[in-house]
């Protein structure tokens, strides 16, 4: 490993980086902005990591440890699947895999109002999108995007919700579209909704194809790109043999 | 004037080393570690809602539950599961998520010796494996005196019967770092010289426990070396589709 000790941040980006280690010399770039993602935390004059992963970097200021994990830990602004667990008077209670239930506010829809509140039943999948999550507090979550209109936010009705770990359903929204979702996507129809926290919703029209997709996805969490493509694309065509 | 070990390793020298991460399904990290036949298992579970009783709740409580590999749990093993949470609470960062629970489950799978330290190093990987939020790393070793004064590094069973004196010591990982040579120097020396947690059992004089600091600190560095690359060396299994 190259791991001379030097002033530019460059040297770790993109290396593996564990607890510990310092990544970004405040001391040596006074008058910048730098935004710190997940992962890190400044250590005096030092940036300093908390998880293992890869360190990114995304020009022009923003560093992030990239990792991948069973749990979730909210964040604000992640679109997530929550499962319902308890309705009250003020807010349903929503399963979301992280330490805490989180709060979806009754009035948090598209022209809520105390006359038509939702009505959802216990072990309903929500597509929902954080809007607080304070430390301490439970994370509240919003069934409209920041403008208030419903966008895609709300209940998922039919298909089928499987768990992965964060990593895979960050690399699921990652953009150009991951390899696996492009190939299936040439083939076959379906609908599919990740949530960043490691759930993924899918549907189709015939239930063969909800398992294809799925079982797809859940067998790429340890591929590279190209395989990826190669596992999907020989998929379809047993398929295609079959039928 | 040598002292004779078994497989003829020298005073200093550490048997065979060897982690895994991601060994257990269900648990959200886990990992096992063996320093030659002393084997444990180590998973996490957390952060989980909410704290014990008399436990701070604004800050991250850590619970750690001892497995022996046949019969109840005595007191010789209530002191490990103490100590072991007292160096695990010294190296995570508890404020980050606050009242939440973390257990730690260790599991015996076999003791040969130097069972302590090798708890702790398997207790350390799987929190890393879990992505629990860290300030460094720890490596711990089990430096031994024999009754003609000679230290001797990572007992076997039979060698921990002939002792007259043990020290276990943990110490912080080296890290990698971005600053200038000395520049993280606390009071004068190097972070990774400090010492987490120091237990002693037997007699020994206060020349002695330096020597055994002295040996203990070099093995660390070969330790932290092992670690970090079996960490990275998982972690590019994992995210080698990313790239």
């Amino acid at each position: 490993m190259d791991s001379k000790p030097s002033g530019s941040p460059a040297t770790f980006v993109d290396h593996l980086v564990v607890p510990g280690d310092l990544v970004v010399d405040l001391s040596s770039m006074t008058n910048q902005t730098i935004k710190l993602g997940g992962g890190l935390r400044q250590d005096c004059d030092a940036i300093s990591v908390m998880k293992a992963g890869k360190l990114r970097f995304s020009k022009p200021n923003k560093y992030w440890v990239e990792t991948s994990q069973k749990r979730y830990v909210p964040c604000v602004e992640d679109t997530i699947l929550g499962i319902v667990v308890d309705s009250k008077a003020d807010n349903f209670l929503i399963d979301i895999k992280g330490p805490a239930l989180a709060f979806l506010p009754v009035l948090a829809f598209e022209g809520g109002t105390r006359r038509n509140i939702p009505k959802f039943e216990v072990g309903t999948l929500l597509y929902v999108r954080v809007v607080k999550a304070n430390p301490g507090m439970n994370p509240e979550l919003s069934c409209t995007d920041a403008s208030g209109k419903a966008a895609e936010f709300g209940a998922l009705k039919d298909g089928y919700m499987f768990e992965c770990s964060t990593g895979l359903s960050r690399m699921l929204l990652s953009s150009p579209t991951c390899p696996v979702l492009d190939a299936l996507g040439k083939k076959l129809s379906f609908e599919i909704a990740v949530g960043l926290n490691g759930r993924v919703w899918v549907n189709a029209n015939s239930p063969s194809t909800v398992i294809i997709v799925a079982n797809a996805i859940m067998n790429s969490e340890s591929l590279s790109g190209v395989q990826q493509k190669i596992m999907a694309e020989k998929l379809l065509q047993k398929i295609q043999v079959n039928s | 004037m040598e002292i004779d070990r078994d497989h003829g390793r020298s005073p200093s020298q550490l048997r065979p080393l060897s982690c895994s991460r991601n060994v257990l399904h269900r648990a959200h990290g886990s990992a096992s570690w063996s320093q030659g036949e002393t084997k444990v298992l180590a998973a996490v579970y957390g952060p989980k809602a909410g704290t014990k009783k008399n436990e701070n709740p604004e800050k991250a409580c850590i619970e750690v539950i001892w497995k022996p590999k046949t019969g109840q749990i005595g007191k010789l093993e209530r002191e490990y599961e103490m100590i072991l949470k007292r160096t695990l609470q010294s190296i995570c960062i508890l404020t980050l998520n606050p009242n939440t629970t973390t257990s730690i489950i260790v599991q015996v799978v076999n003791d040969d010796g130097a069972l302590l330290v090798c708890a702790i190093n398997a207790a350390c990987a799987a929190l890393v494996d879990a992505g629990i939020p860290m300030k460094h790393l720890a490596v711990a070793i089990c430096c031994c005196l024999a009754e003609s004064g000679y230290v001797i590094l990572d007992p076997t069973k039979l060698e921990e019967l002939k002792m007259r004196g043990f020290a276990y010591l943990v110490f912080p990982n080296s890290v990698l770092s971005v600053l200038p040579e000395g520049s993280s120097l606390v009071e004068g020396e190097p972070m990774e010289n400090g010492i987490i947690t120091s237990v002693t059992h037997g007699v020994m004089s206060v020349e002695e426990y330096l020597k055994c600091l002295e040996r203990g600190r070099a093995a660390s560095a070969k330790l932290s070396d092992f670690l970090r690359r079996s960490l990275q060396s998982q972690l590019s299994n994992d995210s080698s589709k990313a790239a």
